[in-house]
C-alpha cells in the first residue's frame, strides 16, 4: 500500500504556512504604522526612512484598498487573538487563561476560541507545527543546533519528562487565577512573538517577553532540542490535551517499513514513529512522512494510534525472524 | 536543574504579584500616572479580561496606546495604557471595536454615547500654575477639548472650569503650554 503522493510534500507546505504566518505578523504592524501616517496626512513631515515605509506599504496595499485608514482595519492582531474581516479568532489558551483570571465565563470572547478548538480536536496539535510563529524560529534554531553539532560544538540534547508542560499549564492557570491577570500570555511564545514584533515595529523597543523568548531559545540550544515546545509550553500542553482523540493522525505501514529510524531522528518532538508511538503530542508536522525513504508513513483517520505493529517487514530483524520460521517449516 | 530554576522564577513572580500593595503604590506615583483606553472596564476587571493581544494599539490611529512591561507590577504586564501628557486619546473608539475580550467595551463614536460610557479620568486645574488664573489669557485646554462647553467651560480671562461630563481623554493635558502642566487628568482607576 502506497501513501497518497501529496503527503510527502506536506512538510514543504507547512514551511510555506509558517513563513506566511510569520510574514503577516511582521507586515501587520507596518500596515498599522502606514495607517497612522495616512491618518495624519503628513507625508512631507515624515523622515526619509518613514517615507520609505509609507511608499512600500502604499505599493503593497494599493491594489486592495480605496481608503487605507479604514479598509486595512480588516486584519488586525496575531495568532494569540486576531480579527479577520469581522471574524475574531483566539487561542484556546487565551480563553482558558481569561476564564481563570476572572473566574467568570465571558461568552463573546470564549466563542472566538471555538473554531481553533474544533480544529484542534480534529487535527490535534497542528497549531504547533503549522501556524505557531514561535515554531518558525524554534525550528530554525533547531537547524542551527544541528549545524553547530556538525561543526563539532556541543549542543544540548537532554531528555526531560514531557509531562512537565502539563504542570506548567496548571501553574500558569493557577497563577492567572491568583493574580487576576492573564499571566499565561507572558510565558507563551506565540503570544510573545506576536506582541513583541508589534512593539518592535509599531512602537519601537521590546517588552519583557523578548527576554523570556531569548531565554527559551538558549534553553533549546543548550539544554534540550526543541525543549520548550516538548517539555514546557503551556499552550502545547493544552493543544495536546485537545488533540488526544484527534481524527487525523500519522500511521506506519508496517509492510513497507525498513526500520531505518530516520523518522525518529527527524521528529522535533522526540516521538517514536518507528514503534508506532505518536500519542497526543504529535503535531502532524509530517516531517517523518517527508523523510521516510520507503514511503511507509501515511495519514489515517482514527481516534487512537495503531497498536505497536512490530518491526518493519523490509527490515533486517523481521526478515531474519521470518527466514528462521521458513527454515523450521522446511525441516519439519 | 533548569526546571527547578524555572519554577523558582515563576514562584518569585507569583509572590510579587500576590502582594499587590507595592503595585498599587506604584500606580499612584506621578511618573506612572496612566489612563486605560476609553471605556475600559474597572481596573481589576480589566486585568482579568485583557489577554494582552495588542490589538487595541494596532487599531489606534493616533498611536497613543502603549504597553506596560514590568514597571507597573506583574499583573499589568503587556496591558495597554495611555500617558496623556505624551499623547492623548482622540476618542476614535476603534480600540473598543477591535478588543476581543470586552476589556475595552465597544462604544459608538457619538458624543452622547461617549459622554455616557467613557470615564478614563477627570481633568483637574491647578490654579497656581494655570496662566489664565495668573492674569494671562490662555484657553488652550478649552480649544483642545473634543467636548467644548460640555466637558470644559471658560470664564473670565479664559479661566477653565472642568465640568462633570469630562471623559478624561487627556487632550487638554497634552495641549497645556505650561511646564509643569496646569491641567491634568486624575485617572478613574485607583
Amino acid at each position: 500500500m502506497k501513501p497518497f503522493f501529496l503527503w510527502r510534500h506536506l512538510n514543504k507546505l507547512r514551511w510555506v504556512s509558517l513563513s506566511v504566518v510569520f510574514a503577516m505578523l511582521v507586515l501587520l504592524p507596518y500596515i498599522h504604522v502606514y495607517q497612522t501616517y495616512v491618518a495624519a496626512h503628513a507625508y512631507d513631515l515624515l523622515a526619509p526612512s518613514e517615507q520609505r515605509v509609507f511608499d512600500v506599504m502604499e505599493t503593497l496595499t494599493q491594489p486592495f484598498t480605496n481608503d487605507p485608514a479604514e479598509d486595512l482595519d480588516a486584519i488586525k492582531g496575531n495568532t494569540w487573538s486576531g480579527t479577520f474581516w469581522g471574524l475574531k479568532l483566539s487561542d484556546p489558551l487565551a480563553a482558558l487563561g481569561q476564564m481563570a483570571a476572572g473566574l467568570t465565563l465571558y461568552w463573546p470572547f470564549l466563542l472566538t476560541a471555538l473554531i481553533p478548538i474544533g480544529l484542534s480536536v480534529v487535527f490535534g496539535r497542528f497549531f504547533c507545527g503549522w501556524i505557531c510563529p514561535a515554531t518558525f524560529i524554534y525550528e530554525l534554531n533547531s537547524n542551527l543546533a544541528s549545524w553547530l553539532r556538525w561543526a563539532g560544538l556541543k549542543v544540548g540534547n537532554r531528555r526531560l519528562d514531557k509531562r512537565i508542560k502539563y504542570g506548567v499549564l496548571a501553574i500558569g492557570i493557577v497563577l492567572s487565577a491568583a493574580t487576576g491577570s492573564v499571566l499565561v500570555a507572558a510565558i507563551y511564545p506565540p503570544a510573545i512573538i506576536g506582541r513583541e514584533l508589534y512593539y518592535m515595529i509599531g512602537i519601537g523597543g521590546f517588552g519583557a517577553g523578548a527576554m523570556f523568548f531569548l531565554g527559551t531559545l538558549l534553553f533549546d540550544l543548550l539544554v534540550a532540542r526543541r525543549g520548550f515546545c516538548r517539555y514546557l509550553c503551556p499552550g502545547g500542553a493544552l493543544y495536546s490535551l485537545l488533540g488526544r482523540y484527534r481524527l487525523f493522525r500519522i500511521r506506519r505501514i508496517v509492510e513497507t517499513c525498513n526500520d531505518c529510524a530516520k523518522c525518529n531522528a527527524v521528529c522535533e518532538f522526540d516521538l517514536d514513529p518507528l514503534r508506532d508511538g505518536f500519542g497526543q503530542e504529535c503535531n502532524n508536522c509530517t516531517a517523518c512522512i517527508a523523510v521516510c525513504p520507503t514511503d511507509a508513513l501515511t495519514f489515517a483517520v482514527r481516534i487512537t494510534d495503531y497498536p505497536a505493529q512490530g518491526p518493519g517487514h523490509l527490515g533486517r530483524r523481521y526478515r531474519g525472524e521470518h527466514e528462521d520460521v521458513a527454515g523450521h517449516e522446511e525441516a519439519a | 536543574m533548569k526546571r527547578r530554576s524555572f519554577f523558582k522564577v515563576l514562584g518569585a513572580g507569583a509572590a510579587a504579584a500576590v502582594s499587590s500593595e507595592p503595585t498599587r503604590a506604584a500606580a499612584n506615583r506621578p511618573s506612572l500616572r496612566y489612563l486605560r483606553p476609553p471605556c475600559a472596564l474597572e481596573e481589576e476587571e480589566f486585568l482579568a479580561h485583557c489577554i494582552n493581544c495588542g490589538q487595541c494599539g494596532e487599531a489606534c490611529p493616533n498611536r497613543c496606546i502603549k504597553y506596560f512591561s514590568l514597571e507597573n507590577g506583574l499583573a499589568s504586564i503587556d496591558t495597554p495604557y495611555i500617558t496623556p501628557r505624551e499623547k492623548a486619546c482622540i476618542l476614535c473608539m476603534k480600540c473598543g471595536d477591535v478588543c476581543p475580550t470586552g476589556a475595552i467595551q465597544p462604544v459608538p463614536r457619538e458624543a452622547e454615547a461617549i459622554m455616557e460610557n467613557v470615564k478614563m479620568g477627570h481633568a483637574e486645574v491647578d490654579e497656581s500654575l494655570c496662566l489664565s488664573y495668573q492674569g494671562k489669557t490662555c484657553g488652550v485646554c478649552y480649544r483642545a477639548c473634543p467636548l467644548p462647553d460640555v466637558a470644559i467651560r471658560v470664564g473670565r480671562l479664559e479661566q477653565p472650569h472642568v465640568l462633570e461630563n469630562c471623559v478624561g481623554c487627556g487632550l487638554c493635558e497634552r495641549s497645556c503650554i505650561q511646564m509643569p502642566h496646569a491641567i491634568r487628568i486624575v485617572p478613574s482607576h485607583g
